[in-house]
Formats: structure tokens, sequence, C-alpha cells
């Protein structure tokens, strides 16, 4: 009696948990491969966030193209802000790296780009955020690591190992800083990749929750939802440009790091 | 029964954690997100990054050159404005030359006229004094005619005796003489 009476409450259960809407606001980060391909043994499956990256890097070279199909000395509107993109950036690499940063330019211009266009084009409903995807930032932050790595060996040789003793530190000191400051460069791949990854996951995660909300709620509940919905897209706008500024911004303190030994 | 109805939902998404941590897709996102940033990174630095430069590049340029134009213009005019103004000063100058050539000359002028017109002036009072001497010698010898013929005709009746003229004549003159002795009283 017991056991027919659970079996059936199951089967009742398993129906509605069907019928209803299910609240997966993670959903949106699954990745999905469209082609799958493997020639030599290496895995170039395409597939939504891959597809979502080439168009960001379509969307960001087409822009400037298209700003830039006839240059004029006085620009326009588009222009004007493809030369303010260019020279913020410019502005960060003089900044922070400052002497000898324009070599590092092209690679920050793009970097700053990439991970903004990726930032934004994600924020398109029915899209999908490549930077959102952990192993993504991570492929970033580990060749901007072992960039500065192979710079600061590059340019200063073994004295690059300096840069772990703190300068003007009694040698007592030292066995305790030396480890710490090593964690602490070796830390630098993970915050950088996690804090980009993180920001991109939490946001469109809140806002799979308010749509969700918006989208199942009676009229009357759901303005709420909806509201704060079009209110955290514009902050996720915004917060899709500060991450990739951060991102931008450290990446050039790393490279300043390695090229000049400052500590 | 609620947490069996979980489970059998659960197997159904057959998601548990983070879809990010799904190692099974990161070797492909590894390679393209490599390939990806290469490209663009390709495609910035030939197309756009020198169409950006050129264009800042030639702007500078122009504004750089303008700044130099302006100069050249500022430093142009300022020579002509003190061409000019040497060219009022020196107009003022010969205008007050000239104005004073001209004072002097009319002072000349009038100083020619004024001493013309005193000659004239003297020369006519001078005619007129002759002129006023004539009319009075003639007035003297109409005088002195008319009182010889009186002098004659009384002598004439008083001495029924014809005078001659040698005679009377020298009685006029007598007479004559006496007037002129006694000029100053008659005028």
């Amino acid at each position: 009696m017991l056991l027919t009476t659970t079996a059936i409450s199951v089967e009742a259960a398993q129906a509605a948990a069907a019928a209803a809407p299910r609240m997966d606001p993670l959903h949106h980060f699954q990745v999905v491969k469209y082609v799958q391909m493997a020639p030599l043994g290496l895995d170039i499956s395409v597939s939504n966030s891959v597809v979502w990256m080439w168009i960001s890097i379509a969307a960001v070279f087409f822009f400037f193209r298209y700003a830039f199909r006839q240059p004029a000395l006085v620009p326009g509107r588009l222009q004007s802000v493809a030369e303010a993109g260019y020279l913020f950036i410019r502005g960060i690499v003089d900044e922070n790296i400052g002497a000898g940063g324009k070599p590092y330019f092209p690679m920050v211009f793009t970097l700053f780009f990439f991970v903004l266009f990726c930032n934004w084009t994600g924020l398109i409903p029915g899209s999908f955020t490549a930077t959102s995807q952990l192993i993504v930032t991570a492929t970033l932050a580990l060749g901007i690591f072992f960039l500065s790595i192979f710079l600061g060996f590059y340019k200063h040789g073994l004295k690059f190992l300096g840069f772990f003793v703190p300068s003007g530190l009694p040698v007592l000191l030292l066995p305790l800083m030396v480890p710490i400051e090593i964690i602490s460069f070796l830390a630098r791949p993970v915050s950088l990749s996690v804090r980009l990854f993180a920001n991109m996951t939490a946001g469109h995660t809140v806002l799979g929750v308010l749509f969700f909300f918006s989208a199942t709620l009676p009229w009357i509940g759901s303005w709420l939802p909806f509201g704060f919905s079009v209110v955290f897209t514009a902050v996720e706008i915004f917060i899709g440009f500060i991450q990739a500024y951060i991102f931008t911004i450290l990446t050039c303190v790393y490279i300043n790091d390695s090229l000049h030994l400052h500590h | 029964m609620i947490s069996s109805a979980y489970a059998a939902t659960e197997g159904h998404a057959q998601s548990s954690g983070l879809p990010q941590f799904d190692s099974s897709v990161f070797a492909s996102q590894i390679f393209w997100t490599v390939v990806s940033f290469m490209v663009l990174m390709y495609l910035l630095q030939r197309y756009v990054i020198p169409a950006i430069n050129d264009i800042l590049d030639s702007r500078g340029k122009k504004i750089s050159e303008d700044l130099q134009n302006a100069e050249k213009a500022r430093q142009e005019a300022e020579r002509v404005l003190a061409g000019y103004r040497e060219q009022v000063e020196r107009a003022r100058q010969m205008a007050s030359a000239t104005l004073e050539e001209a004072r002097l000359e009319a002072s000349a002028i009038r100083e020619h006229a004024l001493a013309d017109l005193t000659e004239e002036l003297a020369k006519k009072k001078a005619s007129a004094v002759e002129e006023i001497e004539r009319v009075r010698q003639r007035a003297m010898e109409e005088v002195r005619d008319a009182a010889v013929e009186i002098a004659m005709l009384a002598t004439e009746k008083l001495i029924a005796k014809t005078v001659t003229k040698a005679k009377a004549e020298e009685m006029v003159k007598g007479a004559v003489d006496h007037l002129e002795q006694n000029k100053a009283s008659l005028h």
C-alpha cells in the first residue's frame, strides 16, 4: 500500500517537474559543441563559446574598419569613438609600462577589445559569453603570465629572480617573504582569470534568475524582476567594460614588472 | 518523496555544479581562444592600428603646421602693420611739411599784396595831390584872369582911359603877388 502510493507520487512529481518551468540560470553557461573535430588528436571542436568568440573578434575588427572606412582629419562620430578607444589603451600602456611599452601596445589593444566585446556580445539575448568560461579567461591569463616570465628572463636574465626578493628587507625575514612573493606571483594568473570569469558568471546568473522570474511570475509580480533585469543589463554593460579595463591594466602592470623589475 | 523527486529532476538535468568546470570542452576552447586572439591581433595590427596611427600622426602634423602658419601669418601681419604705421607717419610728416610751406607761402603772398596795395595807395594819393594842385593852379589862373579883366574894366571905368595891356598885367601881377603872399590866409 505504502509502496504503491510512493510509486504513484514519484511519478506524479516527475510529471509535475517536467511540466513546470525549471529555473536553471546556469544553463546559459553550457558549452554545446556544434561540430566535433579532432584532427591529430587536437580537439578543435566548434562550440557556441567558440562561435561567439568569432562573432566578437569580427565585431571588433569590423567596428574599427567601419569607423575608419574613410578616415578624416576631422573625425566623425564613429571615428571619434574608435580613436578614443585607441587613445584610451595607449594611455593605459603609457601610464603602466611607460618607456619601452610601445611594442606591447598591439597585444594590449587586442586584449582589451577581445575581452570587452566578448563581455558585451554575451549580453545579447540568446548569445553566449565566452569570457564566462574559466578556461577562456585562464588561457588569456596564463598567456600573459608566461609572457611576463619570458620577458623577465629575456630582459634581465637570472637577475629576474631578484624580483622575488623585496629590497630593503632584513635578511632574517627573507625565508618568510620570498615564498610569499613567489606565491603572490603564481596567484596572478589565477586571480586574473577568476576575476573576469566570476564577474561574468555572477552577472549572467543574476540576469538569468531575473528573467526567469519575470517570465514565470503572474503579471502582477513580473514587472518587478523585469525592471530589475533592465537596470541590471545596464550594470552588466558597465561591468563588462570595467572588467576588460582591469584585465588590461593588470596585464600592463605585469609586463611592466617584468620589464623594469620595480618592487 | 520530495527528495526523490528532486533527485529525479537532478538526473534529468544531468548538471552538477558550474558547466564551466566540465573539462571535456577545455581543449577546444583553449585552442580557439589562442587562435581567435592571434587572428584578431594580426587583423588589428595589419589594418586598424596603422590606419589610426596615420590619421593621428597626420592630424598632429596638420595642427603643428597650422600653428606654424598662424605664427608666420602673425609675423607677416605685424610686419605689414609696422610698414603701414611707418607710411602713416611719413604721410603725416609730409602733410605737416606741406601745411607749413603753404602757411609760409600764404604769408608771403599776403605781405606782397599788402606792399603792393600800400604802394598803389601811395601812388594814388600822390596823383590825387598832383591833380588837386593842378586844379588849384588852374583855378588860381582863372581867378587871376578874371581879376585882370575886372581890374581892367574897373580901371577903364575909373580913369576912362584905356590902360595898356602890359600895364594892366603888371598891376595884376602885383595884386596876384600880394595874393600869393597872403595865400595862407586865403585857404
